[in-house]
């Protein structure tokens, strides 16, 4: 595994991808003041694996995954959530496709505060008016370790717990993709533990595709492959990594 | 989504209470107007039929014309009380009896008038016949001798007075003693809405109100068995021209519908000032939810990001909205029911006895509360909704709040455009006039100037703040800065403040102008030293004994007997003015701008010069004119005069108004003296027993006239500063939301060392400003709707248009510390934060 082999820039693979991005930019404001967030970005996100996206703050990594899960317009460029091309998406289509095929977990939990727990999990199940599978329900609150915190509100919980029930609440219409937002950025480190491993269970056992931004080489390691970033362009990627290989790589991208 | 909207209420029970606050206070008004004069009007209703319940018909005179005026009923003429006889002879008819009533006002034991405080005060002829009387008996017995009277058990047990005690009654004619022989309800109440009764035999009536050989209206009762129908045609075939036979049920409804339509004017101008509450609370509500939308902006953005569609967003803002409409429509309407019965026990206190009945609730009262309430809610919240709806789902991941909201310049010309055309109606309904155009005018010239406003909102705040923060150090700099950096909502808050203050300025500038013009109007119009005037507008006049007795006094010079009646000229009834002609000149101030005074003596008409241009007449035009007493003529115009509020439009030769009208009472003689206090000593005291008299000098019924004014005034002003309130409510919940979105501010502030009054006097200093910046623009457009409402009624007399500058400076000042104590709640909750968790805060 070295960094020759696995350099994919550009490179989409035959098998459908769970998402992909084709010269995918974005520019923030105007004239002098204009900040190329991304840079004609091409990428995918293989259906059933685990890909952690790694990069300096300001590489981009962020505003990528916003705007392949649809929250943010792109400049110019094309983003795929499966065959679906997002680009072509109005606000109803976008909404359609966050009720359905997308689910998100952010490092701030952004759970409501005003609902329990189970309100939260369930919450886009109710937006979607779709009847709550029970069984799956009670399968990810138990997997989760969080059965007896149900009926507390967000600011009764630590924020291991609130971060477990953003992840049952993204699992809870079974997405294609979940998009995760440095889902361990405010935990300490025994909850990262849980929660990563926990995503790469939900990976392994019933194939769910994730896609991870974050800056802990620790957590990458526990993804499938990392692509990273810089200047808003994919400048490597490795497979299989280990937290050794992902500091390697970084510090040979002089991060 | 309905569960992220009612969870999130009731986490902010606070805001919840204080959003619906200003509606409740709305719909209480709505509903209690209704509730009280659906009650009022079930009750009299009630009442009639239950005094009528034996009358199966009335024969009297055919109305001539009615009047609109409220309480005004039909215009009748008497009936030749040969007719009795006649009736009584149909075959059918059981009993019959005639009636009479006119003025009669007691005296009580301390030889002051019994006032009613505009209710009439009656004298009746009683009944002998149980049956057919309105009258019944609860102590003592019948009148018999021309010396009885029985009196109204309200009076009675108002002024303690017994059966078979004396009192003195003031008449048509010169006032006489009466012995109480007994004690009378009106039906089942102790009197008729504050009226009070004195009744006579009948022919005792007959002589003391003029109507000897006369009757006001025939009762019929028919004979048991009888067809009614047949006993109906029958007295109508036997009735001469100009004579009419009604079934009972039919004056019962009359009388009943003459209520209402009183009842309806006082209802009416009550629930124009709980719009007037409406409008202003949906300005507060608009404000709060505009607020809390851009304070959930991260909690919005996270529903969408989790699926929630444009449209579940902009319903679970709505559906709040309708929430809270709806706890507080019924709350309101609840709480009107409970306003009714106060407000009627209050005027009970004030001496207008009602008869008592079952509070009504009708289900007129819940629609319309429930509608308005939840309606007026609905609209303020749709903009913040729409607001809520353009939100970016990647709002819930920025750090920073993006700013939301239609762009300044949209603002400007959209509040531009409202208030132009809320100036051109507002013309429009001025000069025509039409008072629903008024009201439509000034509403767009609200929603306008409140889109306007924070174009200004910066500049004045910090004008207004700048002596405060100077006053005030380190603290005062920061309420101010607070004041300033968010336009928007400073002027959304100050815009509900601002409607009641332009209320309420325009009010005071055309309260001034008609005080000043009804001064200036009694200079102008009359040259008299004395005038003499009833007390209680209800009697309707006085003695006409009086003009003889006061001319009599020694050092009298002139005098003049005025009398007024209602006409039609040209087929529009209006009021009519008569004044003996020989002494006018020397105790009127007549204008003339064509023609003469002496037409007076010679049986012309002169008319003022509004109605001339309008009706475009000249002196010398014969006009058609019709009379209740002689039914319709002509009459000449004889000459035109200067327009004067007080002299009326149509005036009349005494000796002509006398033949035209039944045994009139005189509303007052002018008497030009020597000027001497002496002279004006010797007319009170020759007129002592009198005591329903008010002798005044020209100035002081000058300051009569202004007190009038003033107590209207002062209603007004009550009445509007509800509206002030639920502003001021406005202004508690805007501070308590900013104080809440500032807590990890306030936090630092205190971190780096301000102190607990030092918070305090910063969140002070801000609403002080909000109040100030919100009264400032409210007294300008007020006083800018005041002056054109007054110039535009410059026709109808009031010619002087005064900006009364101290009464809007006290108003002014009095917004800022209404300001001060708005802040007092919102300021010690600030001031209490934990400095630690404030800065934990996110």
């Amino acid at each position: 595994m070295t960094l020759t082999d696995h350099v994919a820039d550009g490179a989409v693979p035959s098998a459908p991808a769970a998402a992909h991005a084709v010269d995918l930019a974005k520019t923030y404001g105007t004239g002098a003041a204009t900040v190329h967030a991304l840079d004609g970005i091409t990428v995918a996100f293989e259906r059933g694996r685990f890909t952690a996206v790694m990069g300096p703050s300001g590489s981009g990594k962020s505003t990528l995954m916003h705007c392949m899960a649809g929250l943010d317009p792109p400049t110019s460029g094309r983003t795929f959530v499966g065959d679906q091309d997002i680009s072509v998406l109005n606000d109803a289509g976008l909404t359609q496709l966050r009720r359905d095929r997308i689910g998100f977990v952010f490092q701030s939990f952004n759970l409501v505060p005003t609902l329990t727990a189970r309100e939260n999990i369930t919450l886009p199940a109710d937006l979607a008016g779709k009847k709550v599978d029970k069984a799956w329900c009670d399968y990810l609150v138990g997997e989760l370790g969080i059965a007896d915190r149900m009926s507390h509100r967000p600011s009764e919980m630590s924020g291991g717990q609130q971060q477990r029930v953003a992840c049952a609440r993204a699992l809870i219409n079974r997405p294609e993709l979940i998009f995760a937002d440095e889902p361990t950025g405010n935990l300490d480190s025994s909850a990262s533990a849980e929660m990563l491993a926990f995503l790469q269970r939900s990976v392994k056992e019933f194939s769910q595709s994730i896609v991870m931004v974050t800056h802990d080489p620790r957590g990458a390691a526990f993804a499938d492959r990392v692509v990273f970033l810089a200047d808003g362009r994919v400048v490597g990627e490795l497979q299989e990594p280990t937290a050794d290989s992902v500091l390697e790589q970084m510090r040979r991208m002089g991060t | 989504m309905w569960r992220v909207t009612i969870k999130g209420m009731l986490a902010h029970k606070l805001r919840l209470v204080l959003t619906a606050l200003a509606i409740v206070l709305g719909v209480t008004f709505i509903s209690g107007t209704y509730v009280l004069t659906d009650t009022l009007n079930n009750t009299f209703t009630v009442l009639f039929g239950n005094v009528y319940q034996h009358v199966d018909f009335q024969v009297r005179g055919v109305a001539v014309f009615s009047s609109d005026a409220p309480g005004g009923g039909a215009v009748r003429k008497p009936v030749p009380e040969s007719l009795l006889k006649t009736v009584q002879s149909v075959p059918g008819v059981a009993v019959a009896e005639g009636n009479v009533s006119g003025y009669a006002q007691y005296v009580t034991p301390q030889g002051t008038a019994v006032s009613t405080g505009g209710a009439p005060t009656l004298g009746v002829s009683f009944d002998p016949n149980d049956e057919l009387s309105a009258l019944r008996l609860v102590q003592g017995t019948a009148p018999t001798t021309p010396h009885d009277v029985v009196m109204d058990e309200g009076t009675a047990s108002k002024y303690h007075f017994h059966v078979g005690e004396r009192v003195r009654i003031l008449l048509a004619g010169p006032p006489e003693t009466f012995t109480i022989t007994g004690i009378a309800q009106f039906g089942t109440a102790n009197n008729l809405a504050g009226a009070t009764l004195a009744a006579f035999t009948l022919p005792v009536a007959q002589h003391l109100f003029g109507d000897v050989g006369r009757l006001d209206a025939i009762n019929v009762r028919a004979a048991p068995g009888a067809n009614r129908a047949t006993v109906e045609r029958d007295i109508a075939a036997a009735l001469p021209k100009g004579v009419e036979v009604v079934t009972g049920q039919t004056v019962v409804n009359e009388q009943a519908s003459a209520v209402s339509k009183a009842l309806s004017f006082f209802s009416v101008a009550l629930l124009v000032f709980a719009f007037i509450s409406l409008f202003v609370g949906a300005f507060t509500i608009f404000n709060t939810f505009t607020i809390t939308v851009g304070q959930r902006t991260r909690e919005l953005a996270l529903l969408r990001i989790v699926g929630a569609s444009r449209r579940q967003v902009f319903w679970a803002v709505l559906g709040e909205a309708a929430i809270v409409g709806l706890l507080a429509s019924l709350i309101g309407l609840g709480l009107g029911v409970l306003a009714a019965i106060g407000l009627e026990a209050l005027l009970s206190g004030f001496g207008i006895t009602l008869p008592t009945g079952p509070v009504v609730f009708e289900l007129r009262t819940v629609l319309v509360a429930m509608l308005v309430g939840v309606g007026v809610t609905l609209v303020a919240a749709v903009s913040p909704a729409r607001r809520a709806v353009r939100i970016a789902p990647v709002a819930a991941l920025a750090d920073h709040e993006t700013s939301q909201g239609v762009s300044l310049r949209r603002r400007f010309v959209l509040g531009s455009l409202f208030a132009i055309v809320g100036v051109a109606v507002l013309a429009i309904g001025l000069t025509k006039p039409a008072i629903q155009l008024v009201g439509v005018g000034a509403v767009f010239v609200f929603v306008g100037v409140a889109q306007l406003a924070p174009a200004v909102a910066r500049p004045m705040a910090s004008v207004l703040g700048r002596p405060l923060a100077r006053l005030l150090g380190a603290s005062g700099k920061l309420g101010r800065e607070n004041s300033m950096r968010s336009p928007r909502r400073t002027a959304q808050t100050a815009s509900a403040l601002m409607i009641g203050l332009a209320l309420i300025s325009a009010v005071s500038v055309f309260g001034a102008s008609l005080s000043k013009s009804a001064t200036a109007s009694i200079d102008d119009a009359i040259s008299a030293d004395l005038i003499i005037t009833a007390t209680s507008a209800g009697a309707g006049g006085f003695s006409n004994s009086v003009p003889q007795v006061a001319s009599a006094v020694p050092g009298v010079g002139a005098f003049s007997t005025v009398f007024s009646g209602e006409f039609e000229f040209q087929r529009s009834l209006v009021s009519v003015t008569g004044i003996s002609p020989a002494s006018v000149n020397r105790t009127l101030i007549l204008r003339m701008s064509t023609g003469s005074p002496g037409a007076l003596a010679t049986g012309g008409i002169l008319i003022d010069t509004t109605t001339a241009n309008s009706d475009h007449l000249a002196v010398g035009d014969v006009v058609p004119v019709k009379f209740a007493e002689t039914g319709a003529s002509t009459m000449r115009i004889g000459g035109i005069y200067e327009a004067n509020a007080l002299l009326g439009s149509f005036l009349v030769g005494d000796a002509f108004f006398l033949t035209h009208y039944q045994v009139p009472l005189p509303i007052a003689v002018l008497l030009r003296t020597n000027g001497s206090p002496v002279v004006e000593q010797r007319v009170k005291a020759a007129l002592h027993g009198y005591p329903n008299l008010k002798i005044q000098t020209r100035a002081q019924f000058e300051q009569s006239q202004r007190a009038q004014v003033n107590q209207l005034l002062g209603l007004i002003y009550a009445l509007l500063a509800l509206a002030v309130l639920i502003a001021l409510i406005g202004i508690v919940n805007t501070l308590m939301l900013s104080v809440f979105e500032r807590t990890r501010e306030i936090g630092l502030l205190r971190a780096v060392g301000m102190k607990r009054r030092q918070v305090r006097v910063m969140i002070r200093t801000e609403s002080v400003i909000l109040a100030v910046f919100g009264a400032v623009i409210g007294i300008v457009v007020g006083t800018c709707l005041g002056v054109a409402l007054s110039w535009s009624l410059r026709q109808q007399g009031i010619t002087d248009v005064v900006v009364p500058i101290r009464s809007l400076v006290i108003f002014l000042f009095l917004s800022g510390l209404l300001g001060l104590g708005a802040a007092s709640w919102p300021a010690r909750r600030a001031a209490k934060l934990d400095v630690l968790t404030a800065i934990a805060t996110e």
